[in-house]
């Protein structure tokens, strides 16, 4: 047997356990906590689908495969796809800060943008107690593994009452690579006391890598603060990605993400948002597209906590080809948390009669005085709509792209950024092959 | 400019014409009456191409061309177009979207170039002066939320900006309004000209006092079993059907 196949028979974890050994020695504190983490990864293995929250989704395929620790890699110039803002940008190329790339009015006021990695070199013993504050405990075993191995990321800091103008805009570049790689980007945003900030994730990958991304991004918003966060998954056609985004919210604050879901041939994105003070408000919305072999899995959980808090969620799938799409919504409300109102709505496309869409409302509610509604459709393009357009001159191909762009449009709507507004119309353009004599 | 000939067609799996005959020359209107369940909607339907009518025997010639050959969008761009009698509501795809998505497809296709936006719009906005429609209506979803009357003005709108050479008005009468109904005739008669066909199709004859018909024709039971001029028409409203059924029947 040769070394190579040797190799390759070790099991996954074993597999994960070698490349960590290869990455970090030491027993520094950090360290310590990335083994710890590392261990919790390594006894409970990958999620299987005999777990309830991984009902739909398959990770046997992530798990077959070796992926190792990603370096920084040289990237010459600013891509095509990346939005074009005003603000801060952080260019993060496979998991690591690149600092060329990031742009220059990198601090807006009451806003301090760190690295990870600046905020290890500076203050070790500050990120070892909130790693062990925020993850030691709980979290599942695939954040255990961004623990274990993340590089680096983005720390933003706003101060009590800071408004920023701009966006905060962080790209997650993936570079082309002959070997499978993996990065484990973290965010961390603490929003001070009625501050107010839009913070932008980008995840993209070159067109013929196999890599996994493994992100966790995490937000603590004071009182009467209010983050909106757009989160565009956008990955390379072979790339893995998996999304840990959290939102803690204090009293009178407000979270809203768009989630949304275009690329990698698996991904997911598992949100929570923890209402924890009265008067706090989440709202979630994401739009997911697979098409061909893509499987794209969106859970959400939002977890009323404390009494008068109120969320809203909208999401919507569109499948093609063989796309497979799984929506989970969970909202939680907590025996003593009244005067609740949460809404759900989950709409579905189906595009092809091998696609398939799984949604599934679950709402636990141990409260009395709670309102609480969730609708899910799953249907196919209506087929008087398409005649319509037809009979007005439209080919059958730029009818069935004007009806899924229409669709799409009820979540696209409510992005308020004009730039990223536009680079979704057109992906989703692209993506249906709407032509150009349908274009206005 | 068309002829229809011996027509058979089922809508859904049900026999609804038996054997249509109809010649339609440029410039001229006609005026097809009947009662509910003749067949006036499935003829508008079949001529239009949609989906779910089949047609069993007869042909459809329009100028010149197999009209049943060809697809909807063909059809449409070949200058046909017809109102419908429950016009569509297409939330999210604004009125201007599909008005010039439309024009462009069908000036394409005649081998013109696109028309540039200062253009398309004042020609929409002239359009819709006539159609007594305001502005507004232009950046709203396709008939999202719109009266019965407006959708009815919204589809002579179309039609007035796409300029068809055969136009079909399937029941546009239907549910409008004394103010609402000269609006839409007014539209009407604003496209009467020598090279374009209009084809009404409609229960009543009140419609026919705005815009007068050169013909008219009575289907009952999938065929046309009387034709005449607009007399005839005024005649069916006084007499009712009963007597047309009769005499075709002798």
């Amino acid at each position: 047997m040769s070394a190579v196949s040797a190799k390759n028979a070790a099991s996954p974890v074993e597999r994960y356990k070698n490349a960590f050994d290869a990455r970090w020695q030491g027993d520094d504190e950090l360290t310590a906590l990335r083994r710890a983490a590392l261990e919790q990864f390594l006894s409970a293995g990958f999620p299987t689908q005999r777990d309830e929250a991984w009902k739909y989704t398959n990770l046997r395929r992530l798990e077959s495969r070796t992926f190792t620790p990603a370096d920084t890699s040289a990237l010459d110039a600013h891509q095509s796809e990346w939005l074009t803002t005003a603000g801060t940008r952080i260019v993060l190329v496979n998991g690591h800060c690149l600092p060329a790339l990031c742009s220059q009015k990198a601090q807006q006021p009451g806003a301090t943008v760190l690295t990870f990695k600046q905020w290890i070199e500076h203050e070790p013993a500050a990120v070892a107690a909130y790693l062990k504050e925020h993850d030691q405990l709980g979290g599942n075993t695939l954040e255990q593994l961004n623990l274990a191995f993340f590089e680096d990321g983005v720390v933003v800091n706003l101060a009590d009452n800071a408004v920023l103008d701009e966006p905060v805009y962080v790209v997650h570049q993936s570079t082309s690579s002959a070997s499978q790689r993996m990065s484990h980007p973290r965010i961390f945003v603490r929003a001070g006391r009625n501050s107010r900030a839009t913070i932008i994730e980008h995840y993209l990958g070159a067109n013929d890598a196999e890599y996994f991304t493994n992100a966790v991004t995490r937000f603590e918003i004071a009182a009467g603060g209010s983050v909106k966060h757009f989160r565009v998954q956008q990955e390379a056609p072979r790339a893995f990605h998996i999304g840990h985004i959290q939102a803690k919210l204090a009293r009178d604050a407000r979270y809203s993400i768009h989630d949304i879901a275009f690329g990698a041939s698996l991904g997911r994105s598992g949100i929570t948002a923890l209402l924890e003070g009265s008067g706090s408000h989440a709202a979630l919305f994401g739009l997911f597209a697979p098409m061909g072999n893509q499987h794209l899995d969106a859970h959400t959980r939002l977890d009323h906590i404390a009494p008068h808090t109120t969320s809203e969620e909208d999401y919507r799938g569109i499948a093609g080809g063989k796309g497979r799409g799984v929506f989970n919504g969970k909202v939680i409300v907590r025996p003593d948390a009244q005067q609740i109102d949460a809404r759900q709505s989950s709409r579905n496309l189906l595009l092809s009669p091998t696609a398939e869409i799984d949604t599934k409302p679950e709402l636990e509610i141990y409260a009395n005085d709670v309102k609480c509604s969730h609708g899910a459709t799953t249907g196919q393009l209506d087929a008087t709509a398409l005649f319509y357009l037809r009979s007005r001159g439209l080919s059958e191909s730029d009818a069935r792209a004007v009806l899924i762009r229409a669709f799409a449009e009820s979540i696209l709507s409510t992005i308020d950024l004009a730039p990223l507004h536009a680079a979704l119309e057109k992906q989703i353009d692209e993506r249906f092959k709407l032509a150009n004599e349908a274009k206005a | 400019m068309l002829t229809i000939k011996n027509l058979h067609a089922l809508a859904g799996e049900k026999q609804v014409l038996h054997g249509l005959d109809l010649e339609v020359g440029a410039g001229e209107v006609h005026a097809i009456m009947g009662p509910n369940g003749s067949g006036k909607s499935t003829l508008a339907q079949v001529l239009a191409g949609r989906e779910g009518y089949t047609v069993t025997d007869g042909s459809v010639t329009y100028k010149g061309k197999d009209l049943l050959a060809l697809p909807p969008e063909e059809r449409a761009r070949e200058g046909v177009f017809l109102a419908f009698q429950y016009p569509v509501e297409i939330p999210g795809v604004n009125n201007v979207y599909l008005l010039k998505a439309g024009l462009n497809a069908i000036r394409k296709h005649r081998g013109e170039s696109e028309m540039d936006a200062f253009e398309f719009l004042t020609l929409v906005r002239e359009k819709m002066k006539l159609m007594q429609m305001d502005e507004s209506f232009l950046n709203r979803g396709v008939n999202e939320g719109f009266s019965g009357g407006e959708k009815k003005r919204n589809e002579i709108l179309q039609m007035a900006v796409l300029e068809p050479s055969l136009a079909l008005l399937d029941e546009t009468d239907s549910g409008l309004d004394i103010d609402a109904l000269r609006v839409v005739a007014n539209g009407v008669n604003s496209l009467r000209s020598p090279e374009r066909a209009i084809v009404l199709v409609t229960h009543y004859q009140r419609l026919l006092d705005y815009i007068e018909p050169d013909h008219v024709h009575v289907l009952s039971g999938g065929k046309i079993i009387k034709s005449g001029d607009k007399s005839l028409a005024l005649e069916l409203e006084k007499r009712g059907y009963d007597w047309v059924k009769q005499e075709a029947a002798a």
